[in-house]
């Protein structure tokens, strides 16, 4: 009995992971993974339906579904702009000029075993083999119908690579759902498939959808060709240090993308929640919810910076990694039902909590400014990398640590940058939140999560988590490396002295005695900076006096840039003329003089030789 | 055992202007790939990887096992239907996917056939109607400004999306009857992919033997529940 009750367990377990996955690879872009390995792991043969490698999220399932009586409803919410957005109402101005987003669930699944109150002697004898049959069965049509319902369309779209959409498509996987309102029962259609009879119960899913998604406008323009942008990173013809304007922020944001021969978006769109909630619920019908109770708010897994943007990118550091760690019922299992199944530890997903606005949370990370690392002088070639393709990847420079310095109470980025933001604030921020499952390590390349988490849902020591949700395939190695490209663009506060040396070193650049004197004292790259800011500030007054030159300035370099005099053009003043002019004319009266004198002598001369 | 069979909704598709017009069975050939593979796709319990295929001229996308060798016999099939369809115009041609079971084998006197026991067909009802033709020589209003293009594109732009819709139909059809019916489908041996034998067989309601195929059939298989 024990072991017929473990089988059932394993195949409901199983059937609940496989209709999951069914579902979020058919409705959220960034679930699915990049790559697909060939040969299909043990975990995938389930149900005879190989799909690739799950989510990460669906890892620790059976962490917080423990009931397996309770229900599992997956909404899939999509994500707009409203269209008076660009009135200039916004509930919070945000620098990216972002407004408000309206949610609204397209679709809601419920994938349950219908428990039965009285077991029946022919429900008991139902085997398990026969459960099974029906159970692949009723996945394939399950399969299918995700393609034939209207929701698809809204993905492929934001599945394509040359399309930029202004829409995103959210999910929430949680045991508990707001009811929908009368309005929008009358707007849905629902459906449910004949369920497949088990012996504890009944394998059961139903769907409830939006008929028509026409009124929303959803929107795909093709996107413009990767551009390269050359002149705002490190060209020794601008400026190193100029301060970008903020609207051009999201640009650079994107830009190291579009150095990759990504797609650059024709607009940004907002950042995606995901959430997996756990007897928590939260109005997906607001933009604006309250934080979930009984838990702190720790970040908000951001949007993307664009859905073209992040297909194209979508590049998900996969490693095949061994089956989903399954821990119910598998003491049992010296049976193996179709697919041989070896559980075997898997990492855990990363956690979220959700906050209470995403759009308050943009706005705090984007109001945190990162200084430059390091100079960009000299360094320009670094952040000019067409290359678009994942060998290329490779040859991206090593992080820096110093790139690793954001705001620890930004938890988003508009740029997908926020894996790197992560780590320690998140450690520390999910420890406190009273977590309790703890203990799980989640690799630095963990796959996307496919999901914001809330409540006792997964482990805390997650630090990617967060930004690849809805759209997005960025592995965790693309943040990084896109954050190598993002963070030298947002340029930190210079000080006035050093911005108006830069200034009037500028004028000074044609200058061959400048650039003698700055290339003697230059010893480094590095220093080079410091040595202009010095040098200028010590820069002889506009007349040439050597007693007004500071000690810096050793005296060849004195003769030389007197020397350099004749062709080197001083600003001078009124009086400086006037005293030379004065000069010139004693000069002039002197050789009048001694013209005159002679002229004088010479007649005199003339005159004594005629006498 | 009892045979489950489903009569799935008919569907009509315009034929080309001109016959032997390849472009022009695109039609035929899509919808009919589209309904044959999904069929095969909730009937193929070994283990797939599933691949989505979009159809050309429809918005609609299907899933396919992914099997080479099958894509192939089904192309075969539907080439043999066009033929078909092009030998006899504007004829109601029927296709049937039928799924069986070997039985063992009975050597009689009369024949040493394997015997097959059928357990589920399915009917694919296409109707071919001829383009119309809108330019004709022999008009009796030659003054009668008409463009003939427009119409026959407005005509044939109507009736693909009444096809689509239909087709549309036809795949939640075949999702209901599967989700229905189970019980009937027999174990599934220890295969990849198409686990179960299968047969396309191509009829015309101007065959003789349109209606002898389907009795023969009833009769092999006993009482059959029809499903519309």
């Amino acid at each position: 009995m024990d072991l017929q009750y473990g089988r059932f367990e394993q195949i409901l377990t199983q059937f609940l992971l496989k209709s999951i996955h069914i579902i979020l690879d058919s409705r959220v872009p960034s679930t699915r993974p990049y790559s697909r390995c060939r040969e299909v792991k043990k975990s995938d043969k389930w149900f005879n339906l190989a799909l690739g490698d799950r989510p990460s999220a669906l890892e620790n399932l059976n962490f917080w579904h423990r009931n397996l009586t309770e229900p599992i409803i997956i909404d899939i919410i999509l994500v707009q702009e409203p269209p008076n957005s660009s009135c200039g109402y916004s509930l919070l101005p945000t620098t990216s000029g972002l407004g408000t987003f309206t949610e609204t669930v397209i679709e809601r699944w419920v994938v349950q075993c219908e428990y039965l109150r009285t077991m029946t002697p022919q429900s008991s004898d139902v085997s398990y083999k026969k459960t099974y049959k029906k159970s692949i069965i009723l996945l394939r049509s399950l399969f299918s119908m995700m393609r034939l319902l209207p929701a698809y369309k809204a993905f492929r779209k934001l599945s394509s690579t040359n399309q930029t959409c202004d829409f995103d498509i959210n999910y929430k996987v949680s045991t508990f759902s707001v009811p929908f309102s009368r309005t929008e029962e009358e707007l849905m259609k629902h459906y449910s498939f004949i369920p497949v009879d088990a012996q504890q119960g009944r394998f059961a899913i139903s769907v409830t959808y939006r008929d028509n998604l026409s009124h929303f406008n959803l929107e795909a323009s093709t996107s413009f060709p990767p551009e390269i942008i050359t002149d705002y990173v490190g060209s020794p013809l601008t400026d190193p240090l100029r301060t970008f304007p903020s609207s051009l922020e999201r640009r650079f944001h994107a830009t190291p993308l579009l150095s990759r021969g990504m797609h650059s978006p024709s607009s940004v769109p907002f950042q995606r929640p995901h959430s997996w909630t756990s007897g928590l619920h939260r109005g997906v019908s607001s933009p604006q919810s309250q934080p979930l109770a009984g838990c702190p708010v720790l970040y908000r897994a951001s949007y993307e910076v664009s859905s073209a943007i992040s297909d194209t990118y979508g590049r998900k550091v996969q490693d095949c990694k061994s089956p989903a760690h399954y821990e119910a019922a598998s003491s049992n299992d010296s049976y193996q039902l179709s697919p041989p199944f070896s559980p075997s530890p898997s990492p855990s997903p990363p956690a979220y909590l959700t906050s209470g606005n995403p759009v308050q949370t943009r706005f705090r990370s984007e109001s945190a400014p990162v200084s430059i690392p390091h100079p960009i002088v000299g360094r320009s070639s670094r952040y000019i990398s067409p290359n678009s393709s994942d060998p290329n990847r490779n040859s991206l420079p090593p992080l820096s640590p110093r790139f690793t310095k954001h705001d620890s109470s930004s938890q988003e980025s508009p740029s997908g940058t926020r894996s790197l933001r992560k780590p320690d604030s998140l450690r520390s921020a999910e420890s406190s939140c009273g977590m309790t499952y703890l203990g799980q390590k989640v690799s630095r390349d963990a796959k996307d999560d496919s999901g914001r988490f809330s409540g006792l849902l997964s482990s805390s020591d997650s630090p990617r988590v967060g930004f690849s949700r809805s759209s997005s395939r960025l592995s965790f190695q693309d943040d990084l490396d896109e954050c190598d490209f993002s963070c030298p663009f947002i340029v930190d506060d210079v000080d006035t002295s050093e911005s108006q040396a830069n200034r009037n070193l500028d004028l000074r650049k044609g200058s061959e005695a400048s650039s003698q004197a700055i290339s003697s004292v230059r010893k480094s790259q590095d220093a080079a900076v410091g040595a202009l800011v010095h040098m200028l500030r010590t820069a002889p007054p506009l007349r040439l006096d050597s007693s007004s030159y500071a000690s810096g300035f050793e005296k060849s370099e004195l003769e030389s840039i007197a020397g350099a005099g004749s062709g080197f053009v001083l600003p001078r003043k009124t009086s400086d003329a006037l005293e030379e002019l004065k000069a010139y004319s004693e000069m002039k009266e002197l050789l009048l003089c001694k013209s005159g004198s002679i002229t004088s002598r010479a007649g005199s001369k003339d005159e004594t030789s005629s006498s | 055992m009892n045979c489950e069979v489903c009569q799935l909704k008919e569907l009509v598709s315009l034929g080309p202007p001109e016959p032997r017009q390849e472009v022009e069975h695109i039609e035929v050939r899509e919808v009919l790939r589209c309904i044959l593979h999904t069929i095969l796709f909730h009937r193929a319990l070994g283990l797939v990887r599933p691949k989505d295929v979009d159809l050309e001229l429809f918005d609609i996308t299907y899933v396919q096992c992914g099997d080479v060798e099958h894509e192939k016999k089904i192309n075969e099939k539907i080439d043999h239907f066009i033929d078909r369809v092009e030998k006899h115009p504007n004829k109601k041609n029927q296709i049937c996917l039928s799924f069986y079971e070997v039985k063992n084998k009975q050597a009689t006197w009369f024949t040493n056939k394997v015997e097959r026991h059928y357990w589920e067909q399915w009917y694919i009802n296409l109707n071919t109607v001829q383009h119309p033709k809108t330019h004709s020589g022999k008009s009796h209003h030659p003054k009668v400004v008409v463009d003939p293009g427009e119409t026959a594109s407005e005509e044939r732009n109507a009736r693909r999306t009444a096809l689509e819709s239909s087709l549309r139909e036809v795949l939640f059809q075949i999702i209901k009857f599967v989700n229905e019916k189970k019980d009937h489908v027999p174990p599934i041996p220890n295969l990849d992919g198409v686990s179960f034998p299968y047969e396309i067989t191509i009829s015309s309601s101007s065959d003789s033997a349109f209606g002898m195929d389907m009795l023969k059939r009833m009769l092999q298989t006993g009482h059959p529940t029809m499903l519309s």
